[in-house]
């Protein structure tokens, strides 16, 4: 009987792996992930200010040498982007204010001309009272340049008042220079290790990769069930195995594929992340990147690479538990029904219990020891979900993931004892779709 | 080994509403064809399903080749039909039969080699390989090739065939017939299912008649016929019967039942009446005798006869 138990699992593992669709979804998964966890740091990084505040012409109407501020400022803020080698630095024009609108006028047409200064700032009286400045260029639209010049023509108006105050030059460029970082890194029991933001990203992309995985492969297990029935094929497939041996083929089959997909997941975004994340971020930022956002790149790049290799091996064994209960559950389904139509709607109460835990990740995710995070370990049906998501961000003892597999396990077989006694009356049955009370007579029955 | 392919005894089925199969016994005898008739709803397909060990009966035993038919592997060596047919849509042809085939315990090599050889015999060859086409693509017709072929090619002992002329053309019913006559020759016990006299008639060695879950009447079908002890004679006079001749055909000794259109009269003998004497008396009558045949009854009419229009009972599944 093992040996029919295979070769079911061989074709429902064979038809599934030969299809297009499955080629599609090993590879686009991956890529999408990658995309939605790169993507908001790339516009974060995009929008920090590129080499092209450097490219102005600053007139000064001033007269306090505040240009002269400013342009060093720039010159010298490693946040701004650089292209390696562009050594330009801003054109500082001392004017009159007298000189001021004939000389705005011809560096405005300066702008206008192909390849020479982006835009120019006009520093006034009002620049030095706090007030404000004037920008005109081709970036004016561009957040990340224009928040640094405010932010730069700020830091020197309070640098020169200071002066004026009396506090010693020293001190003011020693206070306006520093720049300010918050470094974390995360603490567990065990230690330091990481930081806290390739945590966070492993934990969801580990329980995104599961819940997905679990849905979409629970679901092709309803299919194929529903495909079998309707297409009338399961009575001659039932006369030479038991239905109960027909349904863990499937499970041992399609969990089969889930886990190869499962690891082409792991291993493509790992591979997207570590050596693609840095690349893209980089290219973004113009050589910038770590500077403008310090640590996150790197997060993104040891999220997958540097998680420990036991965490993914729960990973997948949660996977494989989680996969059975709800596949058995799906597969019960799928022989309950006459149609698709029917399916979707039957699968409702196993889609709840799935949607429910995901809901859940969200508040996990702020606060992994909360008493929500450790009731949904204990439950079979969020466990396989919850766990490798808990394990990413906080530190679970072994003996809490040995408990909670146990009981997932518990799970696993009340849920294919109940699947299959529906599943060998349901295989039969054509016609109307059972009600509650007809379900509670198969199980009786079978 | 037991001289009977199937061996069953005292079956019972029941279900929610009703009683499906009701104190059921029969035997197949090795090597024969046998026809399992019934009206619909009678539990032809669900008796099948229980040799097959698709549904447990509530009670009595089944066996197959002198086994019992949860042995292990015993239903490996047989081959089955059902009425509601059907394939993996989406699969190729020849991965449905290489899959089937392997869950009755044949190597995928040898396997391979036998799809091919029955691909060829059913020319699904001939035109394009049709075994290399997904399932939808074939025409119904090939379908039902392909899913006999998937009933044979583990080369079963025992052949069950539920309603397997329903939905057959002519050329197609027809070949089924004579593969079922070869299957014998073989020495295989074939069992099928049907609603259609005709067809057990002339293919069935032994036949069962069950009505409402239970058997009316087994056996073989001389002795079945034998049995319903009706004898019918089928008279032609020329010019129609005389005043001599009438009387002789309205006396009970010998004729129970006549019916009379113009020259041509179905009888109905009397329970020992002679056939011989009959005629004897009819020619002394100065009967003009151009046809005078002794005839038994079709399974047809000892099958109106016996289970009659109240047989299928309303409201039953549509199972059989």
């Amino acid at each position: 009987m093992a040996n029919k138990i295979l070769i079911v699992a061989k074709r429902e593992y064979l038809e599934r792996v030969r299809s297009r669709t499955f080629l599609i979804f090993t590879l686009v998964i991956p890529i999408f992930i990658t995309g939605v966890t790169l993507l908001p740091l790339y516009i974060a990084a995009r929008s920090g200010a590129s080499n092209d505040v450097r490219h102005i012409a600053i007139l000064d109407a001033t007269g306090a040498g505040l240009g002269d501020a400013v342009a060093r400022a720039l010159v010298n803020d490693s946040s701004v982007a650089r292209i390696p080698g562009d050594t330009v630095a801003p054109r500082v024009v001392n004017v009159t204010p007298a000189d001021l609108p004939a000389r705005e006028q011809a560096t405005a047409d300066e702008v206008k001309l192909p390849n020479h200064i982006t835009g120019y700032l006009v520093l006034t009286d009002s620049t030095l009272a706090g007030k404000s400045a004037r920008y005109a260029g081709r970036n004016a639209s561009t957040i990340g340049d224009m928040d640094k010049l405010r932010s730069v023509v700020r830091q020197a108006v309070i640098v020169e008042r200071l002066q004026r105050e009396g506090v010693r030059e020293d001190i003011v460029s020693n206070l306006s220079t520093g720049s300010f970082r918050l470094l974390s890194e995360r603490l567990t029991e065990r230690g330091r290790g990481g930081s806290g933001q390739a945590g966070f990203f492993a934990g969801l992309g580990i329980g995104l990769l599961l819940f997905m995985s679990i849905v979409f492969h629970g679901q092709n297990i309803m299919r194929g069930v529903l495909e079998e029935k309707t297409s009338r094929v399961a009575e001659v497939v039932i006369s030479s195995i038991k239905p109960e041996s027909l349904l863990a083929g499937k499970v041992i089959g399609v969990g089969g594929v889930g886990l190869t997909q499962q690891i082409a997941w792991f291993g493509i975004s790992a591979y997207l992340m570590n050596f693609l994340g840095p690349i893209i971020l980089k290219g973004a930022t113009k050589g910038a990147a770590a500077a403008a956002n310090p640590g996150a790149s790197a997060a993104i790049g040891n999220s997958f690479g540097g998680m420990a290799l036991s965490v993914i091996a729960v990973a997948l064994m949660f996977f494989v538990l989680g996969f059975v209960f709800y596949a058995s559950l799906y597969a019960a389904v799928g022989a309950m029904v006459n149609s698709e139509q029917e399916a979707q709607q039957a699968a409702i109460p196993v889609m709840l219990l799935l949607i429910s835990t995901w809901i859940m990740v969200q508040t996990i995710l702020v606060n992994p020891n909360s008493k929500l995070a450790i009731a949904l370990t204990w439950l079979p049906w969020s466990s396989p979900i919850i766990v490798p998501l808990r394990m990413g961000l906080t530190t679970v003892s072994p003996i809490v993931i040995a408990g909670s597999a146990l009981v997932a396990a518990l799970g696993c077989v009340f849920s294919v004892w109940l699947s299959a006694r529906i599943y060998r009356v349901g295989m039969l049955m054509y016609g109307k779709k059972p009600s509650f009370a007809e379900l509670a007579k198969w199980i009786r029955y079978a | 080994m037991s001289d009977l392919a199937i061996d069953i005894r005292n079956v019972v089925k029941r279900y929610d509403q009703h009683v499906a199969v009701r104190d059921l016994s029969l035997q197949v005898p090795r090597g024969s064809v046998y026809g399992l008739l019934g009206p619909n709803g009678a539990g032809k397909t669900t008796t099948i399903r229980m040799i097959l060990d698709i549904i447990l009966p509530d009670a009595g035993s089944i066996s197959i080749f002198g086994r019992p038919n949860t042995d292990p592997g015993i239903l490996n060596n047989v081959g089955y039909l059902p009425e509601e047919r059907g394939l993996y849509k989406k699969m190729q042809v020849r991965r449905v039969l290489l899959f089937l085939a392997e869950l009755k315990g044949i190597g995928p090599s040898e396997a391979a080699k036998r799809i091919d050889q029955w691909l060829e015999r059913f020319s699904l060859t001939t035109d394009r390989n049709w075994g290399d086409a997904r399932v939808d693509e074939l025409s119904r017709g090939m379908q039902q090739k392909v899913q006999f072929i998937a009933t044979l090619l583990h080369d079963p002992d025992l052949v069950i065939l539920d309603e397997p002329f329903s939905g057959l053309d002519p050329i197609n019913a027809q070949a089924l017939k004579d593969a079922v006559l070869e299957l014998k020759q073989r020495g295989k016990t074939v069992i099928f299912s049907t609603h259609v006299m005709d067809n057990a008639e002339k293919m069935c060695d032994s036949v069962c008649i069950i009505a409402r879950g239970e058997k009316v009447l087994d056996g073989s079908v001389a002795s079945v016929k034998h049995a319903d002890g009706t004898r019918n004679v089928a008279l032609v006079l020329g010019g129609g019967a005389r005043n001599g001749v009438t009387e002789v055909l309205r006396d009970p000794q010998f004729v129970r039942k006549c019916d009379d259109t113009n020259n041509y009269f179905e009888l109905e003998l009397a329970p020992n009446a002679d056939a011989q004497l009959l005629l004897r008396r009819l020619i002394d009558a100065g009967a003009n005798i151009e046809k005078f045949e002794l005839m038994q009854p079709s399974l047809h009419q000892i099958f109106i006869k016996r289970v009659g229009a109240s047989g299928v009972e309303t409201g039953m599944s549509g199972h059989g």
